[in-house]
């Protein structure tokens, strides 16, 4: 059995699959598991492949993807019906919030299995804010109040490496991943509620996308930073705010506290779910489907959520996780008003249209000719083709 | 994991193929790795262009893993000295220790082209801060080792390539052969699209006609990229400049700035043979958002006359088979279709044990219109006469021009009963008709139709029985002062009750 696991830059997550795969191995000798790491562009482009030459491209057995694919995918018939072979599933047993989205079309069938998910929210050095925020509870719930934060938190003396901000998930450019929580914030979103037409340049969606490019003009990011490749990982220390979905390690080591993401002031907040699927070109279906349950088991989804910090989708280990956590106050405040992003076929694309026109405005604020007119620009494209995509399917 | 690195050829470096590029870097990496006492390798790709190096694949803690990341080295880094020098260079911070490895080749095309595909990049190893950093000598071996492994990667790049050619010479030969072998409409417009699909695996290949009479273009057919083909007949485009965008691109005026924002996911494809657009082929990528390689829009830019010219073939092919099986005066079906159809349609009738009705109609007086009048308003009549019967039929019936004004039509499925209303409204409608005759004192004709009906199996079991029931029913209905309709059944009736008459 072949699985495809997301690829994630935190390498916590690489180990605890590592070790989940020797749990089953133990438990299951007989079966024979390999496992392939992909990124989401490499994931994506494997499934069209796969689509267009299914003999000389096949897929895993087994497939990790963010839960908004799996309408998409399961539509192009690349995924197999699991509520019947997953237990999980079939008696339902996630948050509604998980299963609204699952099962936008249908209430019966399921295509893939919430795994885990994270919740974008802000961690801060109470050490590194002296002087500059007095009451982050109150002055950190809005993206004003963090704004401002950031332009008075001054770096301390014989920290040459200092940076207010830190987005441990950037892959250099700015990223859908980093500027849709800011653009929920700003209760925008893609497409419009009943999905009829794309939204990319209304209001809030384009503020809460120029909110995020705005830290990347005022250098309170750096695009393309070779820091981290030149100096390797940079330790929490030398940090005042860290954007985060997970818990980070040794976070209370380094004294740092977690507040929801800002701009959330009554709670909620946009929630990254990550599924596994079935191949419907599996030969073993059976035996990816019997994976797909064990890893929902109770006691192994839970060790292998919270070896890198994230929360399990099953609704026992979800809720168990969110009774011991250190946390819970911020984490409840999170799930209060949870969301997630459309699971609708055109979704994915989407996300790529605004994607490729972030990458466009990323290289011009590297340049420094970025125009704000540039932006309304290519939401503009981005948006036209994703209406377009919208009346093809 | 294993799996896609096919080492043929032993495990020393220098002398592996590789399945792939990613089978490459991953054994690069996990084997420097292993060799160098490294805490982690990643191989970056270098963009000249934008100066950015982006993540392809990185080996860390025992796991190979892709993931993105595109970064600019700082100007005077070691990285940055690597790139620009073409040799390795490495540095120590309080992260760790890292050495640089760069690489530079070019591909000459394999198709014999004289583009060269380069391929630049470096990958870094690293040691953590707590282990020794990379000495002279080392940093020199481990350079050397992966050296030896790229002329691996040369060969995997080169033999991807060269497997893209093979497939482009495939493409080209049967692509070529299903152009060549289309001839119906529907089926040749079938083949067309799923060669393309099947060499090209578009997410959509849509294909749109130009219909000149009523000035539109319109939808064909449409194949997605699992090769479901799907008819588009319900879409209609008019023709005219800005009513559509498809409309401006067949019309050659489209502008440049929307055909540059989609020139890497959709090709427009007008279609045209001997300077006349007929269609428009569009292929396109937008689901994927995966770029449509220049080498493909080149090779499908160079069928596109090939298609147009199969397209125009098959639509001739159609239209010489309409002339030979269609009279071209009133439209219906000739003799010779119809005697095909009939043994159908009498077969699934017996089979089915459903009803098959006959209708054999005779334009009144019509060799009299054609002396009095002249043939011209002859066959204005035999014309109306074929458009009402067309306009009144259900599509499963089959109407025919048998002979001169005798006009037959199969009636699957209906009773005598059921015929008979067809042909009451068909007299009806007719007789309402006004054929204007310019020269005449009334200036306008007026027609009628004599008609009889047959139905199987009440009045025959045979085919040749079943029209000469009917041929008795409208010889009936001529002897009786024309312009009726008689069911056989009520003619063999009536004869049979004359007959009894007599011999009494």
């Amino acid at each position: 059995m072949i699985i495809w696991l997301l690829s994630d830059y935190d390498h916590r997550k690489h180990l605890a699959f590592k070790s989940l795969l020797a749990r089953f191995s133990s438990a299951y000798p007989d079966t024979t598991i390999e496992f392939s790491v992909k990124s989401r562009r490499s994931l994506w482009e494997s499934l069209f492949t796969h689509l267009r030459d299914p003999k000389r491209n096949p897929l895993a057995d087994v497939i990790e993807i963010p839960q908004n694919w799996t309408e998409l995918f399961s539509r192009l018939g690349l995924l197999s019906e699991l509520s019947s072979s997953v237990e999980v599933l079939s008696q339902r047993r996630y948050p509604e919030f998980i299963l609204k989205e699952l099962c936008r079309q249908e209430d019966f069938r399921a295509y893939s299995a919430p795994w885990w998910l994270e919740a974008p929210s802000l961690f801060y050095r109470p050490q590194a804010l002296k002087g500059a925020v007095e009451e982050p509870e109150n002055e950190l719930a809005t993206w004003d109040g963090f704004r401002a934060a950031l332009d008075r938190v001054r770096a301390p003396a014989k920290r040459g490496n200092f940076r207010v901000l830190s987005v441990p998930g950037s892959s250099g450019s700015v990223s859908v991943a980093d500027v849709l929580p800011r653009v929920w914030g700003r209760r925008g979103g893609l497409f419009s509620d009943d999905f009829n037409r794309a939204t990319f340049s209304r209001e809030e969606t384009a503020g809460g996308i120029e909110d995020w490019l705005e830290l990347a003009v005022s250098g309170k990011i750096e695009l393309f930073n070779a820091d981290r490749f030149e100096n390797g990982p940079r330790p929490a220390e030398d940090c005042a705010f860290i954007i985060s979905g997970r818990k980070l390690p040794g976070a209370s080591r380094s004294g740092l506290k977690m507040l929801p993401y800002p701009g959330y002031p009554s709670g909620g907040g946009l929630m990254l779910v990550s599924n596994l699927a079935v191949s419907a070109s599996s030969r073993d279906h059976g035996e990816a489907a019997a994976f797909v349950a064990w890893a929902m088991e109770p006691r192994n989804i839970s060790s292998f959520a919270e070896s890198f910090g994230v929360y399990p989708c099953v609704k026992s280990m979800f809720e168990e996780r969110l009774r011991e956590e250190k946390d819970a106050g911020v984490y409840r405040r999170l799930f209060s008003a949870p969301e997630l992003k459309p699971n609708i076929m055109v979704y994915p694309t989407a996300e790529l249209l605004l994607e490729h026109a972030l990458w466009n405005l990323s290289l011009k604020i590297a340049r420094r000719d970025y125009e704000r007119e540039d932006l309304m620009r290519e939401l503009i494209l981005a948006q036209g083709e994703a209406d377009y995509l919208l009346s093809l399917y | 994991m294993k799996k896609t690195a096919k080492n043929l050829c032993g495990p020393e470096a220098g002398r592996a193929f590789y399945d792939g590029r990613e089978a490459f870097m991953k054994a690069a990496l996990e084997d420097v790795a292993g060799q160098f006492s490294l805490d982690g390798a990643s191989f970056y790709e270098y963009d000249e262009k934008l100066g950015l190096l982006r993540l392809r694949q990185r080996h860390a803690h025992g796991i190979s893993f892709e993931h993105e990341e595109s970064l600019r080295p700082l100007p005077g880094s070691a990285a940055a000295r690597a790139i620009e020098a073409l040799a390795p260079a490495s540095s120590k911070t309080p992260g760790g220790s890292f050495l640089y490895s760069p690489f530079r080749f070019d591909y000459c095309d394999p198709s014999g082209g004289r583009s060269v595909v380069p391929c630049f990049g470096l990958v870094r190893m690293e040691r953590s801060a707590r282990k020794p950093r990379f000495s002279h000598s080392e940093a020199s071996r481990a350079d050397a080792y992966l050296r030896s492994f790229l002329r691996d990667y040369y060969k995997a790049e080169f033999f991807s390539l060269h497997r893209k050619y093979e497939k482009s010479v495939a493409a080209i030969t049967e692509l070529t052969e299903v152009f060549a072998t289309a001839l119906r409409v529907q089926d040749s417009f079938r083949h067309i699209l799923a060669g393309i699909q099947t060499y090209f695996g578009f997410d959509r290949v849509r294909l749109y006609l130009i219909d000149e009479k009523n000035h539109k273009l319109k939808g064909e057919l449409s194949a997605d990229i699992r090769g479901q083909i799907k008819s588009m007949a319900y879409e209609e485009i008019p023709l005219e400049p800005g009513a559509h965008r498809f409309a401006d691109i067949v019309l050659g005026k489209s502008s440049g700035a929307f055909m540059e924002r989609y020139k890497d996911y959709v090709l427009y494809m007008p279609l045209a043979v001997q300077g006349v657009t007929i269609g428009l082929l569009i292929v396109d990528n937008l689901l994927s958002q995966q770029l449509i390689e220049p080498a493909e829009l080149a090779m499908l830019k160079s069928f596109g006359g090939q298609i147009a010219l199969a397209v125009d073939n098959s639509r001739l092919f159609d239209k010489v088979e309409e002339l030979s099986l269609y009279d071209e005066l009133t439209k219906l079906p000739m003799r010779r279709y119809f005697n095909q159809r009939f043994q159908e349609e009498f077969y699934r009738a017996e089979r089915f044990k459903q009803p098959l009705a006959l209708v054999w109609a005779d334009v009144d007086y019509f060799k009299e219109v054609n002396d009095t009048y002249g043939h011209q308003i002859g066959d204005k009549v035999l014309k109306e006469a074929g458009r009402v019967i067309l306009s009144n039929l259900r599509k499963i019936d089959f109407p025919c021009r048998y002979g001169g004004d005798e006009i037959i039509i199969l009636l699957p499925q209906a009773s005598g009963i059921e015929a008979q209303r067809l042909a009451e409204r068909l007299s009806r409608e007719l007789s309402e008709l006004r054929i204007p005759v310019p020269f005449s004192k009334t200036r306008e004709l007026r027609v009628t139709m004599s008609i009889g009906v047959s139905t199987f199996p009440a009045d025959a079991s045979t085919m040749d029985g079943l029209l000469e029931k009917a041929d008795d029913a409208l010889y009936w209905v001529k002897s009786h002062g024309r312009g009726k309709i008689a069911l056989y059944s009520d003619v063999a009736e009536e004869k049979k009750k004359s007959a009894q008459a007599e011999s009494k």
